[in-house]
């Protein structure tokens, strides 16, 4: 039943969930950002560099990642704030791929392209400290690599849900009521109060975290991380989520994460095309359904045909 | 004065939209903006709400200066707006628009809003409370749910006003708020500005219908070419020669 190729494919669908939720936040209020790709690799690298070389825990190195993803987005925010649509794009591209030329030339630190191997490993780990406590997985008629992939499958899952909880109750609240205004019609929204600089870094850095987090994730996941894991593919790849799944509800993200990471796999003889796919659903999607496939109209039709249901969604 | 409109100019590149124009509301007053198209009425209401920063000159508030405020802190301070081409949200409720504008009277911020304290709460349920006491005001009981782009277009100009009220001004700016409707949706609009006034707001009116001006306004300000013109009472500007002027032209042969 615990089969580790799909639990590994499990939490791949989490950790792109949350890159696409990474890139969701951005857009609430409007800005189209293609460094998600960069605040990811700073997390990764990061988390593997203090991890690595200097030794600390696993969790030190994640929060440590993820506040520098943040603090980064602070800084990039700020100027490219006076920047909008395609320009803002733009901008965040390039700085997306400064960071990884950093990251592939910065040899020293990094080993450049060739990458950084045996970062400490999100299951194993928690399998070790386990051991030491005298828990083997036999106890639960596990395999190792078993108990493996399903303590990375729970954690990741853990958090997803807490993030996805976060994130509605924000969305549901007057600051995500703030984002919508913003993103709907930006100076009729600063002439009801909104201080809409504000609320446009505080995405932007969010947006920032949320990637760095799921970087640092990725890192101890995979346990080997390279710059090629952070191209301008990888930024494309992220902005699909959302905008395929759907750009204005929080299940777009999540339903564009599942939907792009398990179709490479079904159609295995696919995947040398995915990124021509993902052209092609751009393309497709700006033409026919702007929105993504989810929106709110859809949404409440399909809770409809349930019988009603919470209102609590964004 | 609760308002003080001191010598503004607003030059854009070598043309000037306002020349030294000033002019103040008592607190309580409605003071009609009237003048031509291109006079740079709507360009005064961008310069007051810091859309536009004015080239010379100064606003002030109940004695203080607006100067350098961006326009967020300016709502705050009390002072909110529709807008000639209406602007609302036009992919939210119409309740969320009315919400927004509460967006300034409020405060639960990121953590309180996630962790549902009891202030947050509370809060949100105020705000739902005054945006239903807002939305019957002005006559949209109903309509809670429906988007703002699917209301007839009498009715987003009703709802930009409930938006605006909604942030609790001192003095609301009411760009053109009859633009476009009939003999019946003016009067009512008329009977909605004089309860407003009722509450003790002060407002800021530009409009072309000059019936409704003349009924509703106790004192008119005229633009011309950025300039003013003329300022006085209803009867004072009806009898005005320059006012007569700018709107009918001079007569040939004189």
């Amino acid at each position: 039943m615990i089969n580790p190729y799909y639990l590994q494919i499990a939490s791949f669908i989490l950790i792109n969930i949350i890159l696409g939720l990474s890139i969701y936040i951005t857009l609430s209020t409007g800005q189209l950002s293609l460094g998600n790709a960069g605040f990811m690799s700073i997390g990764a690298y990061t988390s593997a560099l203090l991890t690595v070389k200097v030794g600390l825990p696993m969790v030190a190195g994640i929060l440590a990642g993820s506040l520098l993803a943040f603090l980064i987005g602070i800084l990039i925010g700020i100027p490219t704030l006076r920047l909008q649509g395609v320009y803002l794009a733009i901008a965040t591209l390039g700085f997306g791929e400064v960071v990884r030329v950093l990251f592939i030339n910065w040899e020293s630190l990094t080993s450049g392209a060739v990458g950084i191997a045996g970062i400490p490993h999100l299951g194993r780990t928690m399998l070790a400290g386990l051991q030491e406590r005298g828990f083997s997985s036999e106890q639960w008629g596990l395999k190792n690599n078993e108990f493996i992939s399903l303590t990375i499958f729970i954690i990741l899952l853990a958090i997803t849900v807490l993030l996805l909880a976060f994130f509605s109750r924000l969305f549901a609240s007057r600051v995500g009521r703030a984002f919508r205004a913003i993103r709907l019609d930006e100076k009729a929204a600063e002439a009801m109060g909104i201080h809409t600089t504000y609320y446009k870094i505080l995405t932007f850095s969010m947006g920032a975290l949320l990637a760095g987090f799921a970087g640092a994730l990725f890192a101890h996941v995979t346990g080997y991380i390279s710059p090629a894991d952070f191209t301008y593919h990888r930024a494309v790849e992220i902005l699909v989520f959302a905008v395929f799944g759907g750009s204005e509800v929080l299940w777009g993200p999540v339903f564009g994460a599942l939907f792009l990471t398990v179709m490479p796999e079904m159609l295995r003889g696919m995947s040398e095309y995915r990124y021509f796919i993902y052209g092609t659903i751009l393309v497709v999607m700006m033409v026919f359904r702007p929105q993504g496939v989810l929106d709110q109209p859809l949404l409440d039709r399909l809770r409809g045909r349930r019988g009603g249901g919470g209102d609590d969604a964004a | 004065m609760l308002l003080e409109v001191q010598d503004i100019s607003m030059v854009f590149g070598g043309l000037a939209a306002l020349r030294e124009v000033s002019f103040s509301l008592a607190e309580g007053e409605i003071l009609g903006l009237i003048g031509p198209n291109g006079a740079g009425k709507t360009t005064l209401f961008n310069v007051i709400t810091a859309f536009l920063t004015p080239t010379q000159g100064e606003v002030r508030l109940a004695g203080k200066p607006l100067t350098g405020l961006r326009t967020s802190r300016i709502t705050e301070r009390g002072i909110c707006r529709t807008f000639q081409n209406i602007r609302l949200f036009d992919q939210m409720t119409v309740e969320e628009n009315v919400m927004v504008g509460r967006h300034c009277r409020s405060r639960a911020g990121v953590w309180p809003s996630v962790l549902r304290t009891g202030a947050q709460q509370k809060e949100e349920g105020a705000i739902r409370e005054k945006t239903r006491e807002l939305l019957s005001l002005v006559g949209l009981t109903g309509h809670d749910r429906e988007l703002a782009a699917n209301l007839p277009y009498g009715l987003q100009r009703r709802l930009e006003i409930a938006r605006a009220l909604a942030g609790e001004p001192r003095l609301i700016l009411l760009d053109e708020p009859v633009a476009g409707m009939n003999d019946q949706e003016t009067a009512e609009i008329a009977a909605l500005i004089k309860k407003i006034l009722g509450f003790g707001i002060t407002i800021l009116l530009i409009e072309h219908d000059m019936s409704m001006v003349m009924k509703v306004c106790d004192r008119l300000v005229v633009l011309n070419f950025g300039e003013k013109i003329a300022e006085g009472t209803p009867q004072e500007i009806q009898s005005d020669p320059l006012v007569i002027e700018a709107y009918l032209g001079r007569e040939e042969g004189e």
